[in-house]
Order: C-alpha cells, then sequence, then structure tokens
C-alpha cells in the first residue's frame, strides 16, 4: 500500500502547481488511475504534441477527451492556437526521433534542449545516452519506466546514480556464471562506472549444469537440478567490476540465492573459498570503499580471516558488516586486529558464534581505539567474561556511542561493571542490553549507575529480568537525558531540532 | 504570469496547511461558469494572500503575543506526546525482535544441550560398536583355526547374529536421529509458521503505525477547518475594516483634491515670485561674474606676485641655511675655543689661586715683617726721638747755660730757669691708635693661630686693653659664635669665593663682612660688641638703651681726650669677671645684635672726624713739640742775644784786629828771626867763602 502510494504523489507533482485541489487527496483518489498512468504518461506528451497540433496538454489523460472540445485551456502555458507548428518545434521533433544515431544536444540552447530532454524516450539504448545526459528529469523517467518502486534518497537523491546502480544490480542478480556472457557485464562498466556508488546484491546464482538457461526468477527453479555438481559453485567474481568502477563506496552483497521455495538445497548457499578469495582482492583493490557489508553468507572464520586480512590498512573503510554469518572468536579476533589497523566507525558482527574470547580481543582493541563509534555484537555468545572485558575496555574508549550486546547470556556481574562504566562514560548514547540475563540485582546496579549519566539517550532493557521498578526509573532518567540534548541541540540552532530530537529514537535493531 | 501565480498559491497552501480541498468549483470542470468562478475565487484568493502578506507583520505580532504560551504549550505537549508515542512505537515493533532473539537464544541453549547429548550417545555408541566389532574380528581369528565344518557354520551363524545386532543397533540410531531429524523439521516448519506469525505481527503493528498516521491526517484536516472557519470569519472582519478604510481613504481623497486646487494657485504665485527673484539673481550673478573677473585677474596678479616672492623667499632660505650652516661651524669652532679657554682659565684660575695662596702668605709674612719693621722703627723713632730730644735738651741746657751766662756774666742780670711741659718730656708723644675692628680681629684670630707660641705678653700694647675688658679667649668664642649665627649677613658671593680658603681665614672674612653690615668699623666697636654680648649675657635682659647711654659717654670722651683720654677711662670701666662665652646660647646672639645695632646707630655721626683727627694730631704735636722745643729761648733774650752778638762782635773785631797785629807782629818776629837765621846760613855756608863777594858780607852791613 504504502509503496505505491509515493510514484503517483512524485509524478503529479509536475502539475500540481496547476491544480488547487490537495495533492494528498488526488494520491488517494487518483490512486489506481494514476497509477497505470505513470508509465503511459511518459511517452505520451511527445506524440498530442505533434499529432494534434492545437490541443496539447499534459494533463490526466481521464480528462483528455473533454479537454479536446476546449479551444482554450488557460492553464496549459504551450498552450497555443496555432495550426502549424512552429519550425523549432519540427526540428526538435527530428532531433528526438533520431536522437539514436545523431544525438545532439550539447550544441543545442538551453530552452532547446530542455524540450529536447523532455521528449526522449527512455528506451534510448545506454551507450548513447549514458555519459551524454545528465538531466534528471530523463532519467527519473527511465527508473519510473522500469521499476515500480523507487526509492531515489537510497542512492544519494540522483536519478541517474539510482538507475545505473539499479541496473547493474539487476544484472548481476541474474548473473549465472559459465552460462551468462561477463561481457554483459563489462560492456555496461565504461558508462556506469562513473554514476555507481554502490553495489547492493542480495542474491548471487551458482552456475548451472543443466542445459535450459533460464533467464529471471525462473532461474532459481533450475537451480535445483544442479545438485549434483558439487566442486563448480563459484559465483561471479566481482574483481573485474569493482576496480572498473572509480567511485565505488558502497558494497552491499548477500552470496545465497533469493525465492527458492521448494527447490531448496544446501550448495545453494555456498560462500566458497575461490570466491572469498576473489572478493577479498576486489575489496582491497578498491581504494574508495568505505562500507562493506557481506551478510547471511555463511562466512565462518577462515574466511573472514581472508577478507579482514584483505581490509587491514584500508584507507577509506569505515564499516563492516558481517553479521547473520558463522564467525567464531579467531574471526572476533581478527576483527579486533582490524580496529587497530583501520579508522572503522562501525563494526557489525550480529548473529554470529563469538563467545567469550573473541569478545574479549575486541574489548582489548576497544580500550586503544578511538575511531570506532558503533559495535554490534547482537546474538552472540560472549557470556559475562566478555562482556566484562568490553565494559573495563569502555573504561577506557571515548568514542564508542552504541553498543549492542542484545542477547549474548550477560548476567549480573557484566551489569556491575557496566554501570561503572555508565557513571564515568560520557559518550555513550545507546546500549542494548535485550535478551540477557541481568536480574533484579543488576538491574539495581544499572540504575545507580544511571544516576550519573547526563548522556546516554537508550537503553534498552527489554526481556533480561529486572525489576520493573528500576527499568521504569531507568527510562526516567533517559527521558531526561533526552530532553537535555535536545535543548542541548536547540540552542546552537534551531534548525538542528528536529533531526536530533528524532535521530536517537530510531532502533538500532 | 502562470508560474508566478501557481507558487503564490502553493505558498498559500503551505501557509494553511493543505486548506480544505474539494469545496469550491473546480478549474478542470467541464461547466463553463464553474471555471470562471474558480479562476475568480483563486484570483481573490491570490489577492488575499498578498494583503495578508502586507498586513501579516502587525496582525501576527498582536496574535502571536497572545497565543505564544498557548501554543508553545500545546506544541511542547503535543512534542512530548509524540515523542512517546514514537518511542512505544518503536518498542512495540521491536519487542516482536527482541522476543524472536530471546527465543532463538532459548532454542540455541536447547540445541546445544541436545547436541552434547547426542554427540555423547553417539561416542557411546561407537564405542560399544567398536567393542563388537573386535569381538566379531576376532572371532574370525578363531573361525580360520577350525577344520570342522559344523563348527565353522555355527559359529558364522553366532558371527551372523553378532553382526545383524551390531547392524541392528546401528539402524536403530539412525532412525533414531532420523526421527529426531523429522521431529526438527517438523520443529523447523513450525518456526517458520510462528516467525511468518511474528512478521504478521510486525507489519500489522506498524500498519497500526500507519493508521495512526491517517488519524493525525484526519486530525490535520479537521483542525485545518477549523482554521479555515477561523479565517473566514478573519476575513470577514478584514472586510469589514476595508469599507472603513475605503470610506476614510475617499474622504482624505477630498481633501486631498481641495488641498491640491488650494496648492495649485499657491505654486502660480510663488511661480511669479520666484521668476521675478530668477531675474534679479541673473543681473547679480552677472556682476558677481564681472566681480569675480577682476578678482581673478587681481588674484591672478597676487598669484605672480607671491609666485616670485616664493621663489625669492626659497633662495632667501637657502642662503639662510647655507649661512645657519656657516654659523653652526663657526659656533661649533667657538664652543670648541670657549670649552679650550675654559680649560686655560681654570688651569690659569688655579695657577692665578695658587698665586695668591702664596701671594697672601707672602703678604702676611710681609705683615709680619712690617710689624717686626714697625716695632724696630718705633724702636728706631724712639731712640732717634730719645736721641735728638737729648741733643735738645742739651742744646737748651747749653743755650740756659749761655743764657744763664750772659744774664750772670755778661749783663749782671739774675736768672731763672724756664718752666717748660716738654722740657719735663721723655721719650716720643705715644697718642694710644685706635685699630680698626678688622685688624683686631686678625689679631684676635692669628693670636688663636699663634696660641701658646707667642702669648699676648709678647705684644703688650696691641692688647694692652684686652685683659681690661675681656680675655681674649673670650671674644674670640663670642665672634665664632657671631660667625656662625649671623651668616646672613654674608653675601652669597662670598661665601662661595670662601669655600677654598682656611678655616681661620674663612672666618676673618665672614666676620668682616658681617661687622661692614653691622657698621663696626673701630676696634671701640668691636669692643662694644664684646662687651655688650657679656654684659647681655650677665643681665639677661638688660635694656639695650641703657647700654647705648653706657656706652655712648666713653665714645665721645674718646675724640675729646687726646692725649691721656683713650687709656686712662677705660680703666676703671669693667671690674666685673667676664662670663664664659659658652652662656651665651646661639638663639640669643641675633637679639643680642639686633639691640646692639639699634645702639650703635646713635653714635655713628661721630666716627668720621674721630679719624681723621687721629691721623694730623701726630705730626702737629711732634712739630709743634719741636717748634716749642726751639722756641724755648723767647725772642726778647733773642734780642738781647742778637745785640750781645753784634757788640760782642765789635769786641770782637776789635779783639781780632788786636789779634792779628798780634799775629802779623809776631809774624814780623818771626820772619825776622829767620832771615836772620838765613842769613846766618848764608853767612856760614862755605860758598860764601869762595864766592868773592860773599852776600854776608854784604847783609850784614843792613843788618845788625
Amino acid at each position: 500500500m504504502e509503496e505505491t502510494q509515493i510514484t503517483p504523489s512524485l509524478s503529479v507533482r509536475s502539475w500540481s502547481s496547476i491544480s488547487t485541489q490537495d495533492q494528498s487527496s488526488i494520491s488517494t483518489q487518483d490512486q489506481s488511475s494514476t497509477a497505470g498512468q505513470a508509465s503511459s504518461t511518459g511517452p505520451q506528451p511527445s506524440k498530442p504534441s505533434v499529432i494534434p497540433p492545437p490541443v496539447k496538454s499534459k494533463g490526466p489523460s481521464s480528462g483528455a477527451g473533454v479537454r479536446r472540445m476546449r479551444r482554450i485551456i488557460a492553464e496549459d502555458a504551450e498552450w497555443s492556437v496555432a495550426i502549424v507548428p512552429l519550425l523549432t518545434e519540427l526540428c526538435i521533433q527530428h532531433i528526438v526521433k533520431n536522437f539514436q544515431n545523431n544525438p545532439i544536444l550539447k550544441q543545442l540552447p538551453q530552452s532547446i534542449r530542455k524540450k529536447v530532454l523532455n521528449h526522449l524516450s527512455p528506451d534510448l539504448p545506454l551507450a548513447v545516452t549514458a555519459n551524454l545526459i545528465e538531466d534528471e528529469n530523463y532519467w527519473r523517467r527511465c527508473c519510473t519506466q522500469r521499476w515500480p518502486v523507487c526509492h531515489v534518497d537510497e542512492h544519494g537523491g540522483s536519478w541517474k546514480r539510482m538507475f545505473f546502480e539499479l541496473h547493474l544490480e539487476n544484472l548481476l542478480k541474474h548473473f549465472i556464471p559459465s552460462t551468462t556472457d561477463p561481457e554483459v557485464i563489462l560492456n555496461l562498466l565504461p558508462l556506469c562506472r562513473n554514476y555507481v556508488h554502490t553495489i547492493r546484491v542480495d542474491q548471487f546464482l551458482p552456475p548451472v549444469q543443466l542445459p535450459p538457461p533460464l533467464r529471471g526468477g525462473d532461474q532459481s527453479d533450475s537451480g535445483s537440478e544442479g545438485e549434483m555438481e558439487e566442486p563448480a559453485t563459484d559465483h561471479y567474481q566481482l574483481g573485474d567490476l569493482v576496480a572498473g568502477l572509480s567511485h565505488l563506496e558502497e558494497l552491499d552483497l548477500v552470496y545465497g540465492v533469493k525465492d527458492c521455495g521448494m527447490n531448496f538445497e544446501w550448495n545453494l548457499f555456498l560462500f566458497t573459498y575461490r570466491d572469498c578469495h576473489s572478493l577479498a582482492a576486489a575489496v582491497k583493490a578498491c581504494h574508495t570503499l568505505k562500507i562493506f557489508r557481506l551478510t547471511r553468507s555463511k562466512v565462518d572464520d577462515d574466511k573472514a580471516r581472508i577478507l579482514i586480512c584483505s581490509l587491514l590498512d584500508h584507507a577509506a573503510l569505515e564499516e563492516l558488516d558481517l553479521s547473520h554469518n558463522l564467525i567464531g572468536d579467531r574471526g572476533a579476533r581478527a576483527a579486533a586486529k582490524l580496529l587497530g589497523h583501520s579508522r572503522l566507525r562501525v563494526l557489525n558482527l550480529a548473529n554470529n558464534q563469538v563467545r567469550a574470547p573473541g569478545a574479549q580481543s575486541l574489548a582489548h582493541a576497544l580500550a586503544h581505539n578511538s575511531d570506532l563509534v558503533s559495535l554490534n555484537l547482537r546474538l552472540n555468545c560472549i557470556e559475562d567474561e566478555g562482556g566484562q572485558a568490553l565494559a573495563h575496555a569502555l573504561q577506557t574508549n571515548k568514542c564508542l556511542t552504541t553498543l549492542h550486546l542484545g542477547g549474548n547470556e550477560l548476567s549480573e556481574p557484566t551489569a556491575t561493571l557496566l554501570s561503572q562504566v555508565l557513571s564515568i562514560n560520557t559518550t555513550l548514547t545507546s546500549i542494548n542490553l535485550s535478551c540477557n540475563r541481568i536480574g533484579p540485582d543488576g538491574g539495581k546496579q544499572l540504575l545507580e549507575g544511571m544516576s550519573d549519566n547526563k548522556t546516554l539517550l537508550e537503553f534498552d532493557l527489554r526481556l533480561s529480568d529486572i525489576a520493573q521498578e528500576s527499568e521504569y526509573l531507568i527510562g526516567q532518567a533517559l527521558c531526561a537525558n533526552r530532553e537535555a540534548a535536545r535543548q542541548r541541540a536547540l540552542s546552537p540552532s534551531h534548525f538542528m531540532s528536529p533531526a536530533t530530537a528524532k535521530g536517537p529514537e530510531n532502533p538500532a535493531g | 504570469m502562470n508560474p508566478p501565480g501557481s507558487l503564490g498559491v502553493l505558498e498559500e497552501k503551505e501557509e494553511e496547511h493543505l486548506a480544505t480541498p474539494v469545496l469550491g468549483p473546480s478549474i478542470h470542470s467541464d461547466n463553463p461558469q464553474e471555471r470562471i468562478q474558480a479562476r475568480r475565487l483563486r484570483i481573490a484568493a491570490r489577492l488575499e494572500a498578498r494583503r495578508r502578506e502586507a498586513l501579516g507583520e502587525y496582525l501576527d505580532g498582536k496574535e502571536s503575543e497572545e497565543d505564544q504560551s498557548k501554543s508553545y504549550k500545546q506544541k511542547e505537549e503535543s512534542r512530548l506526546k509524540l515523542a512517546k508515542l514514537l518511542l512505544c512505537g518503536t518498542e512495540l515493533v521491536t519487542n516482536i525482535q527482541v522476543a524472536a532473539d530471546i527465543r532463538e537464544i532459548h532454542r540455541r541453549v536447547e540445541e546445544e544441550e541436545i547436541k552434547r547429548q547426542r554427540l555423547e550417545k553417539l561416542e557411546n555408541e561407537v564405542k560399544t560398536s567398536q567393542d563388537k566389532f573386535e569381538e566379531i574380528t576376532m572371532k574370525w581369528e578363531e573361525g580360520k583355526q577350525k577344520r570342522i565344518p559344523q563348527e565353522l557354520w555355527e559359529m558364522l551363524n553366532a558371527q551372523q547374529v553378532h553382526c545383524a545386532g551390531l547392524i541392528e543397533d546401528k539402524n536403530k540410531l539412525i532412525s533414531e536421529l532420523q526421527q529426531e531429524l523429522k521431529a526438527k523439521d517438523d520443529q523447523y516448519v513450525k518456526d517458520l509458521k510462528k516467525q511468518s506469525g511474528d512478521i504478521c505481527l510486525l507489519l500489522e503493528r506498524m500498519e497500526e503505525q500507519k493508521a495512526f498516521e491517517v488519524e493525525r491526517e484526519e486530525l490535520l484536516t479537521n483542525n485545518k477547518k477549523k482554521w479555515e472557519q477561523a479565517l473566514q470569519a478573519h476575513n470577514a472582519k478584514e472586510l469589514e475594516y476595508l469599507m472603513n478604510r475605503i470610506k476614510k481613504v475617499e474622504d482624505h481623497e477630498k481633501q486631498l483634491n481641495k488641498q491640491r486646487i488650494w496648492d495649485c494657485e499657491e505654486y502660480n504665485t510663488i511661480k511669479i515670485k520666484l521668476e521675478q527673484d530668477v531675474q534679479i539673481l541673473e543681473q547679480q550673478l552677472q556682476q558677481m561674474k564681472a566681480t569675480y573677473q577682476l578678482n581673478q585677474e587681481k588674484l591672478e596678479y597676487n598669484f605672480q606676485v607671491l609666485k616670485k616672492r616664493d621663489e625669492e623667499s626659497t633662495v632667501i632660505k637657502s642662503q639662510q641655511k647655507r649661512k645657519i650652516n656657516c654659523l653652526h661651524d663657526v659656533l661649533n669652532n667657538l664652543r670648541s675655543k670657549y670649552n679650550k679657554q675654559v680649560k686655560q682659565f681654570q688651569e690659569e684660575n688655579q695657577s692665578l689661586t695658587s698665586d695668591y695662596k702664596r701671594l697672601v702668605m707672602q703678604f702676611k709674612e710681609m705683615q709680619k715683617a712690617m710689624r717686626h719693621f714697625a716695632l724696630i722703627d718705633d724702636k728706631q723713632f724712639r731712640e732717634i726721638w730719645l736721641m735728638n730730644e737729648e741733643e735738645v735738651k742739651d742744646l737748651i741746657s747749653r743755650a740756659f747755660d749761655v743764657d744763664r751766662i750772659i744774664h750772670t756774666h755778661h749783663l749782671g742780670l739774675p736768672w731763672t730757669a724756664p718752666d717748660f711741659w716738654f722740657l719735663k718730656n721723655v721719650g716720643p708723644i705715644s697718642q694710644q691708635q685706635q685699630k680698626s675692628a678688622t685688624q683686631i680681629l686678625e689679631e684676635v684670630l692669628m693670636e688663636a693661630e699663634e696660641e701658646g707660641a707667642e702669648e699676648a705678653a709678647s705684644e703688650p700694647e696691641s692688647y694692652l686693653d684686652l685683659p681690661k675688658q675681656v680675655s681674649a679667649k673670650t671674644t674670640r668664642k663670642i665672634l665664632m659664635l657671631l660667625c656662625d649665627e649671623s651668616g646672613f649677613l654674608v653675601e652669597r658671593k662670598l661665601l662661595s669665593l670662601l669655600l677654598p680658603l682656611d678655616k681661620s681665614e674663612c672666618y676673618l672674612l665672614k666676620l668682616d663682612a658681617i661687622f661692614s653690615a653691622l657698621g663696626i668699623e673701630s676696634e671701640d666697636d668691636l669692643y662694644k660688641l664684646v662687651n655688650f654680648f657679656l654684659k647681655y649675657q650677665a643681665h639677661h635682659s638688660p635694656p639695650s638703651q641703657e647700654r647705648t647711654s653706657l656706652v655712648s659717654p666713653l665714645e665721645k670722651l674718646d675724640p675729646q681726650g687726646e692725649k691721656e683720654g683713650s687709656l686712662v677711662d677705660r680703666e676703671p670701666q669693667e671690674k666685673q669677671p667676664p662670663p664664659s662665652p659658652q652662656l651665651i646660647h646661639p638663639n640669643d646672639v641675633l637679639k643680642i645684635l639686633e639691640a646692639f645695632v639699634t645702639g650703635l646707630r646713635k653714635p655713628r655721626d661721630f666716627r668720621a672726624p674721630v679719624k681723621l683727627l687721629k691721623v694730623v694730631r701726630d705730626d702737629s704735636k711732634d712739630s709743634a713739640y719741636w717748634k716749642a722745643l726751639t722756641t724755648v729761648i723767647p725772642a726778647t733774650t733773642l734780642n738781647l742775644w742778637d745785640a750781645l752778638y753784634t757788640a760782642l762782635e765789635k769786641y770782637h773785631l776789635v779783639l781780632t784786629q788786636r789779634a792779628e797785629l798780634l799775629i802779623e807782629n809776631s809774624s814780623l818776629e818771626r820772619q825776622n828771626t829767620e832771615l836772620q837765621q838765613l842769613l846766618q846760613q848764608y853767612l856760614d855756608s862755605k860758598i860764601n867763602s869762595e864766592l868773592q863777594v860773599p852776600p854776608t858780607e854784604v847783609f850784614r852791613v843792613p843788618t845788625k
């Protein structure tokens, strides 16, 4: 429901200036019709402007028939009574028509260039348009034509970037090693290299042994048939692609297959050593990479070590997310080493198999670290030993703001130490200790620690066996802290207030 | 036209927070009338918006002041409410995740436990099966040794049974595990279902929140409606105000028109007046221009002159500068010369001062010598005097004798010796001389210097009077005191000059200056002063008049007393012992001085003639004395003597004549004799004999 609502509101904006009606009411009323027309309105304007010369309208086609009866439409700026179109119009039409063969854009004056861009078809080959057209409107049309749901905010607010990123993602998602021609992707490289900043791929298909080469979603069905072939399950090697993208900043990968349904096979979800090595090399070679996410990909200790080894002393890396894998203490130790050899700001090891030793090594690294802002160890099993080590580290650390230790079998001793940390530390703003066995006494101690703290804004203690009274009191203290933080944010400039007021309330899950 | 309008509309909408949607006519309507209506409304809305913008400020100001606290409260309340809602909402949603997490943890723990048990079980199983297997393999060894087929068969059977048992065990295990697996599968399916249920719940909750959003929107629309109504009311009021305003404006316009007409008339009159003024001013301007021209020429001429002068002055300036430089050089030279001269003069001065010192020394010596010589001279004078006097007295006595002889013997008269005062006088007529005060001072101080060696006794004459009155020491002390206390009487220049000199000289010169200032000139004055001091001390407060009266007769006596006065009169004057000068307090000195000076002023007039007489008298006395001596024989006697003398001379002449005659006679006698002797001789001589005619013969004849 919600996703469909956004599209019309975006497409409607073009005529919202004309209508005096409420925008939201239109989106709710005409939602069904506009959603359907969104794709059709794009190409439409080029045609009516050419064929029926007197009547020119960008308005909804529902009233087009009636409009045609009217001689004067005061609301249309481009409306004219002239029967024969102007020569410039004709020229523009011609340029648009032959754009594929003879792209003329840069030579045109600004106003005409705009008209041409408005009439260009989004189906033009990328080889022509990619490096020529910068106009966001055109790329918006391309995006809205191809994908029903477009979150342009997730792509830095640039439609062109969004188009290429989604396009590349689409290709990668459906790439079948040894079946699909790698040139398909590599040919795109020169076109998209300047626009792609992010690669988010949530499925990598394994090679197929059976002859029928199918495309798209059907592929996953056919993949089940190749169950006997175990050795050749390497996925697409990202090395060449990553090396070619000069602005790549984010890499978000899941080595797995989506929507396999009852065709589930274990080897559909294999992240092989070769994959691992090639990915490590690719990541190492990409010096602009800031965010690296590899989740739900069965990364075990060895693979994690290989990857982290390649990330040591990486110049730009700021966030590493290896959640939902099989990383144990050795992998955690490698991650701890990485903390000392990079400027990592966010480390996410949620839902792995880190135990006390791993947590201890992480704590050791954390004690001397001054870059890390957020550490997530949710759903591991670091237990009290690891928790105590981390608490000790936090006594010296002056940088960490967010710590997630949910579901780590922690109990009272950790709470005792953490309460001491709370009274000293002035940087932590969010702690999550949910799903631990802290107990009523631990809760009281945490409450004591909280009484001296003025900076903590969030403290999740759900399902951690602490007394309701102390939980309530902690909540009160947090409220006071939040109010103080809001006042602090308000005092320098009130423009900051909404961001800071709402910011910390977003759950860090 | 269109784009800004549409923008305005948009803005307006934003202002009104998306006003009521479809209330009025739509411009998309098919009915042209309705469209026109819609447009009119739109234009009205725009105008309204603009007007409101113009008026907005102060209206807003009023309203905001009233509503601020209220709206602020409301805002704060809703903010807190929203924050709470947000927190609760997120908590509600994440609760599901947390619950899933904890289930997962429990599952993991259980799983671990089960896994451990299973592993244990499997290990046990492996052990037992290994044992069994070993047993079986052992039996195979046994079986090889068996020769009897029956036994072998038996054994094989047994082995078979054993193997079957083993296999059965394994199968059992496998089936167990498979059952577990199946259970797990079921569990998994259940979990999946549960998770999907969770997700559904999650979605539901999210939806609920969305519903809240819808509610909020409804609320917003309601509020907007209210807002709209309020606005309409407001607009009506505005309209009313506007009408009032329009009326007022009309009134004003009428007034303005009146004013305008009046102004126009005034303007015309003023214009005429001003034009006349302008003409006059133009004439004046022409005149001014002419004068300006003249002035300009004059000024130009002046400018030229000034320029010339400036040039000249620059030339002069340069000359003066050169001169200044020259003069500077000269000045420098002069300065150096001056410095040189200063040095030279200093040197000279030093040499001169040394010369001066030397000369002073010499002078002192000279004085000493002079004193010495004076003494000697005195002595000599006295001796000579005495000698001459003796001689004179001798002569006088001879003359008296002669007179007496003449009187008694020649005249036969009685003779009495004349009695004159000067005849009794022996030695020079010594008049006690008045020394000047400075001299006394000098002497006093000199005495101090030569204390011990030369006592006052050595020169009794100069200090004759001192012991009678006061001792030299007290005098000196008093003088010292005076010198110390009355430094103000000394000129400053003198003081500076005195600095390099000896102490005693210093005192001397200072006292000299003080005395000159006080008017003390003579010795007497000095002694008076000293005595004054002493008396003052003795009486402590004697009236100054008394003292002066006491002193003044003394003073008067001096010049009159001639020969005896000074010496004789003083002796009985001071008999009382002189008090020690220490008793005189320095502070009293000035008082005493003041008294003294007032007293001294009177006798001052007598001073000058006294001094003159002193010098003249000496000679006159002497000459008189000596003249008197010469006239000891009176003129009558001399006349007598002259007469006697002439007579005697006559007598003498006679006598001399007689004597001459006698002498002649005697000489003739002697000649005669001599001639006789000569004749005798001739006669006696042998020559005579030889001569033919001896002379003797010739003479013998005349001679007899």
